[in-house]
């Protein structure tokens, strides 16, 4: 490149004096190398991983029931047949999107939500609620922050007794271990655990076991949502897919009841071990409300180091005994009496309801989760955000008038917040709601 | 000996004597010389260091005479500050924390906006070109030079960063973000990692830097463009709407550093961050070069 070192190059567009014919052409012959750069990778990432997604693998057939069959099987009931998924790990992306109200989404992350999603507010602390409620390693607090946006989870399983989930955070990770009969819940941001100990064993399927019930990963969702919605669903293969890397079928579940405002349900199964890889819940109006995938997976099992937790020193620590605790597992109905939360309805078009303090009490705002995919009606107990005086006004305040109150209009969830300050809330169109509510 | 290989023997034989690569090698090294003394003799670059390195040291002096104050506050304020009263060595991270948004994007830009601008507007970019040197040469110098500085920058922040924690507080066994306890030499690996790491981070904004410095001969237009094109793009990158072109955003993955104080380490989005530095510097590398090499040098 001596060549261009003096003065070779045109001197400039308004001195034509020697100026070489193919200057310019040699100009916009090198604007095309970076375009060129650009253009190459652009293609490259865009196309690369749509060619490795759209070559859906050849499968042999099998029929819905087969899959569901192999699904529910594959898990948690029957250990022996489920041998093959018991353990695994990954990495699973979870994205959502259901144009809930930032300020909503701030009154749920305190744990006095009104709209609860997929059972992601679970049930925690019970009686206990005061005793962390100002614990950042809550896991209702924090796993209700999955209710928007996009999430990395990292999470890893070795048969019923030994869960992770891995909450990666910037600069910051949430984690919840399970091993054996007890279980703990870190928070790097405020440095604080939560100790639970004297959980039942063996009984992965117990409700409540694990802190937390966390059913954010594509396993867990899509098993709970088919055992729970099977019967009231159109189950159809929808063709197969690669997910992390593996072949695996798509099962698509579309309600069968009219009122629901989901519109379909895909499970992405590996055909190999059965283990959903992916669920993807589509609005009836047309968009992506919940997307959970593996990015990657693996099924050896994971380091033995992967189920212990020693608290740090200087760590702040509360302790959660057993007997709160099995309370709170069993206490899915129990809750119900005491809280005046009440579920109507049944699968796609349940219907949580409850009842608002008219004005900030200080313990214990009610709330309830409500969801198409996922046990409904668990209860969760907590404070208002101490900014929050009055929820009732603020939720109000949110919605538009309707026929007998307001309602809070989101992709998926609608919430009507009577005249008299009762909550109903579902995945569930308008006139279901009102029909709940007795508004004519 | 077969003939092929007599053949090499006798070809390779002249091209060593003549020595072209060497020469090749050689001048730019002499280049990159050059310009690194140049870069790093300047008054302007040991002040921006020097702030650089103020920063630890302002952050632990504060944490430490604001110490009661700290004790239970999980949330506000920048990350891990908690945990620095405890662990020194956690001012380390902190402060790149702190300093990877703003102060070390705003140096790195000053210092590779300048890197041709500068020589322009000073007058000395012609007679740089009269020796044999070469543009594109001149231009890998600059660029070097440029992530040596990147380099230099981040140190400045860790080792001070480092020394302040140490000097101020306890220093023991390092708390990882999953909760797992590592011992000190192992916190101390992970932060050369972090270190170069977030130094690496810098070079697509160096490549950036470097293309907008060949467009101007002012050097105080191509400073301020390059750091203003860094805070414009950490406005985009808070904006929910534009969450579908956020992954393209050169700054999008700065703080997956941290990723590296987790157990079992994190890779994804370190491995996406050096993926798209490397993408940056092929794109605005190319760029500059197109400009650079093509342009009517009158300063």
């Amino acid at each position: 490149m001596t060549q261009h070192a003096g003065f070779e190059e045109p001197p400039g567009a308004d001195e034509p004096i020697g100026v070489p014919y193919r200057a310019g052409r040699r100009t916009a012959l090198r604007v095309m190398v970076p375009v060129a750069v650009a253009a190459l990778a652009a293609t490259g990432i865009a196309v690369v991983p749509a060619l490795a997604s759209d070559s859906a693998p050849a499968l042999p057939q099998v029929t819905a029931e087969q899959l569901v069959t192999k699904v529910l099987g594959g898990g948690t009931s029957q250990p022996e047949a489920g041998g093959r998924t018991q353990a695994l790990s990954g990495t699973v992306r979870v994205s959502t999107d259901l144009g809930v109200p930032a300020e909503l989404l701030a009154f749920v992350q305190h744990g006095g939500g009104a709209a609860g999603v997929a059972g992601t507010a679970g049930a925690a602390g019970g009686g206990q609620a005061k005793a962390h409620d100002d614990s950042g390693a809550d896991p209702t607090s924090r796993l209700s922050a999955l209710l928007g946006g996009s999430h990395t989870l990292r999470i890893a399983t070795d048969g019923p007794d030994r869960q992770r989930v891995s909450l990666v955070e910037d600069l910051a990770e949430y984690d919840l271990i399970h091993n054996g009969d007890q279980a703990w819940a870190w928070d790097s941001g405020s440095q604080q655990a939560v100790h639970y100990t004297g959980l039942r064993q063996g009984r992965p399927d117990a409700p409540g076991q694990l802190p937390g019930d966390v059913p954010d990963t594509p396993q867990q969702a899509a098993q709970r949502f088919l055992a729970d919605n099977a019967a009231n669903s159109d189950i159809t293969v929808a063709g197969t897919a690669r997910v992390a890397g593996r072949s695996a079928y798509q099962l698509s579940v579309k309600p069968r009841q009219s009122g629901s405002t989901i519109g379909e349900v895909k499970v992405a199964i590996d055909s190999a071990t059965g283990t959903p890889l992916a669920v993807t819940a589509t609005a009836s109006s047309g968009g992506t409300v919940f997307d959970s995938r593996f990015s990657d997976v693996s099924f050896d099992h994971p380091a033995a180091s992967t189920w212990q937790f020693t608290p740090p020193k200087g760590a702040k620590v509360t302790e959660q005994p057993a007997g709160a605790h099995q309370r709170d597992g069993q206490g899915g109905s129990a809750g119900h009496g005491g809280n005046d939360v009440k579920v109507t309805g049944q699968d796609w078009t349940t219907v949580v309801s409850f009842q608002l303090p008219a004005s900030g009490s200080p313990n214990g705002s009610p709330s309830g989760s409500s969801s198409g995919s996922s046990r409904a009606g668990q209860p969760a107990h907590g404070k208002a955000p101490r900014g929050l005086e009055n929820p009732a006004e603020l939720v109000k305040s949110l919605g538009k008038p309707v026929a007998g109150g307001r309602l809070i209009s989101t992709k998926v969830i609608n919430v009507l917040v009577t005249d008299d300050n009762r909550v109903y809330a579902g995945a569930v169109t308008l006139p279901v709601l009102q029909a709940a509510a007795g508004v004519k | 000996m077969s003939l092929v290989e007599a053949a090499e023997a006798a070809g390779a034989a002249p091209r060593v004597a003549a020595g072209p690569d060497r020469a090749t090698v050689s001048g730019f090294l002499a280049l990159f010389r050059s310009e690194l003394l140049l870069t790093f003799r300047r008054v302007r670059t040991m002040a921006l260091l020097g702030a650089l390195a103020a920063l630890p040291v302002l952050i632990g002096v504060v944490v430490k005479i604001e110490t009661g104050g700290l004790h239970g506050g999980g949330d506000g304020g920048p990350p891990f500050l908690a945990q620095v009263t405890q662990n020194g060595v956690f001012l380390t991270f902190t402060s790149l924390a702190v300093a990877l948004p703003i102060f070390l994007p705003m140096t790195v830009g000053v210092v590779a906006g300048d890197a041709v601008a500068g020589e322009a507007t000073s007058g000395t970019l012609r007679y740089l070109l009269v020796a044999p040197a070469g543009r594109i040469r001149l231009l890998a110098a600059k660029f070097t030079a440029a992530l040596a500085f990147c380099a230099a920058a981040t140190l400045a922040v860790a080792l001070t960063g480092l020394i302040t924690g140490s000097v101020l507080f306890p220093v023991g066994k390092v708390v990882l973000l999953s909760g797992d306890t590592v011992s000190l030499g192992e916190s101390l690996l992970r932060m050369v990692l972090i270190a170069a790491v977030v130094a690496v981070s810098l070079s697509g904004l160096v490549a950036i830097g470097l293309f907008i410095s060949t467009l101007t001969s002012s050097g105080i237009a191509a400073m301020a463009g390059t750091v203003g094109l860094v805070v414009i793009v950490q406005v985009l990158d808070t904006i929910p709407q534009l969450a579908a072109i956020q992954p393209w955003l050169f700054t999008h993955y700065w703080l997956t550093f941290a990723d590296l104080l987790r157990h079992p380490v994190y890779w994804d989005g370190v491995l996406h961050d050096l993926g798209l530095q490397a993408l940056y510097v092929a794109v605005f590398g190319a760029a500059a070069w197109a400009r650079f090499s093509s342009r009517d040098i009158t300063a």
